[in-house]
């Protein structure tokens, strides 16, 4: 795991939860084509007013994770063949936000 | 400067990945990334084990890279094509610390790891061997490289970039969104810091914007002041190694420094003035 002071990057998937992530705000999901998941695409996190604020590419799973503040976000996934899905969501202090984003079969 | 001096395409690197003086180094935070799959003949440089100092808060020192470079099989008079995830946000990074070394045959690859994958290019497995080179660094070149007293001289007199997300650069988020908020520093900006954040200057697939969209972008939206020497940072210096790219590589700009002790020294320091809000 990329340790919080150790850099800014973002491994595949997210960072994981830990035990020190009870008052996270925290938006996770996975991304799924035809019911199997994305294994190659990116996530990207947009604030309310549509500005970036952060990227992870999916795990082997499909999954993403993201630790954002009370709001409204979209999240943006991106996979080849120029798919890209915008959901949005809302984020809450100590609570996680859970969405799975289809990527349609003909993308 | 143009950009083909110092960004290549894909299929550049396709057409040039097996010719004899390019090497192809691959630069991702994830490190697994690489090992799942990387472009044909590419090496990897792993920005946290090879190129931070394991003890203490600093890069490795030139023969530290001398030590690396030889071992990876790169010469000084290689051209080094350097490219990662995230809109080559770590390939930036490194490619900030081969200037920083002297090492100035060296480009990124526009849209890095992220377009290839999106462009279903092909990716292997196999790690290439090259063998070990003698590479002579230069003594780091300070004037790409901030510190902090320098930052704090710098408060309304030059450029600062703050190239965080808004919510970091506001105060509401410590760190980036993908990463637990809990941290020891203070939340804020530096005075007169201009908040242009480091993925406006890159598409969605990313691939840098167009010169036009970028001079927009940071002098006539932001309000940089072209004519003053420019200090960029982040939280942790990796982030503003991308704008310092843009800025000087890209843009030209002659005088434009990388402050990597950023966010997480600077909102440690005791006594330095911080500024909250969306700044002025």
């Amino acid at each position: 795991m990329t340790g919080a002071q150790d850099g800014c990057g973002a491994p595949a998937g997210g960072v994981a939860v830990t035990e020190n992530s009870s008052g996270e705000a925290i938006i996770e999901g996975h991304v799924i084509k035809e019911g199997a998941p994305v294994a190659v695409g990116y996530a990207r996190l947009l604030n309310d007013g549509g500005e970036f604020v952060a990227e992870v590419p999916l795990g082997e799973d499909g999954g993403f994770r993201f630790f954002a503040a009370p709001g409204t976000w979209t999240v943006r996934v991106l996979a080849p063949g120029g798919a890209r899905v915008d959901e949005t969501v809302s984020a809450d202090k100590g609570h996680t936000t859970t969405l799975q984003v289809s990527v349609s079969a003909a993308a | 400067m143009s950009r083909s001096d110092v960004l290549v395409d894909a299929d550049w690197v396709e057409a040039h990945l097996g010719d004899p003086g390019v090497v192809l180094a691959e630069v991702d935070e994830d490190t697994s990334a690489y090992d799942k799959g990387h472009i044909a003949n590419a090496v990897k440089i792993d920005w946290k084990k090879d190129l931070q100092d394991p003890v203490r808060r600093d890069f490795v020192d030139k023969h530290g890279f001398e030590e690396l470079l030889s071992a990876r099989g790169i010469a000084n008079d290689d051209l080094v094509i350097l490219y990662g995830g995230n809109n080559n946000w770590f390939a930036a990074y490194a490619y900030w610390y081969f200037r920083l070394y002297g090492h100035d045959k060296v480009k990124l690859l526009d849209g890095g790891r992220k377009k290839w994958e999106l462009d279903s290019r092909d990716l292997v497995t196999e790690v290439p061997q090259r063998p070990r080179t003698n590479y002579q660094a230069k003594d780091q070149d300070t004037s790409l490289r901030a510190f902090r007293d320098e930052v704090v001289a710098a408060i309304g007199q030059r450029n600062l970039v703050d190239v965080r997300s808004p919510d970091e650069f506001s105060g509401k988020l410590l760190a980036p969104a993908h990463l637990p908020q809990e941290q020891a520093q203070r939340a804020g900006h530096i005075p007169t810091a201009k908040n242009v954040p480091w993925s406006k200057a890159a598409n969605d697939d990313g691939t840098f914007k167009s010169d036009e969209d970028l001079t927009k972008l940071y002098k006539d939206d932001a309000g940089l002041d072209f004519s003053k020497d420019t200090i960029a940072y982040c939280r942790i210096g990796e982030r503003s190694a991308h704008t310092w790219f843009v800025l000087h590589e890209l843009l030209g700009q002659p005088h434009v420094k990388n402050y990597d002790g950023s966010w997480t020294e600077y909102g440690s320091l005791v006594g330095v003035p911080i500024e909250l809000g969306e700044g002025r």
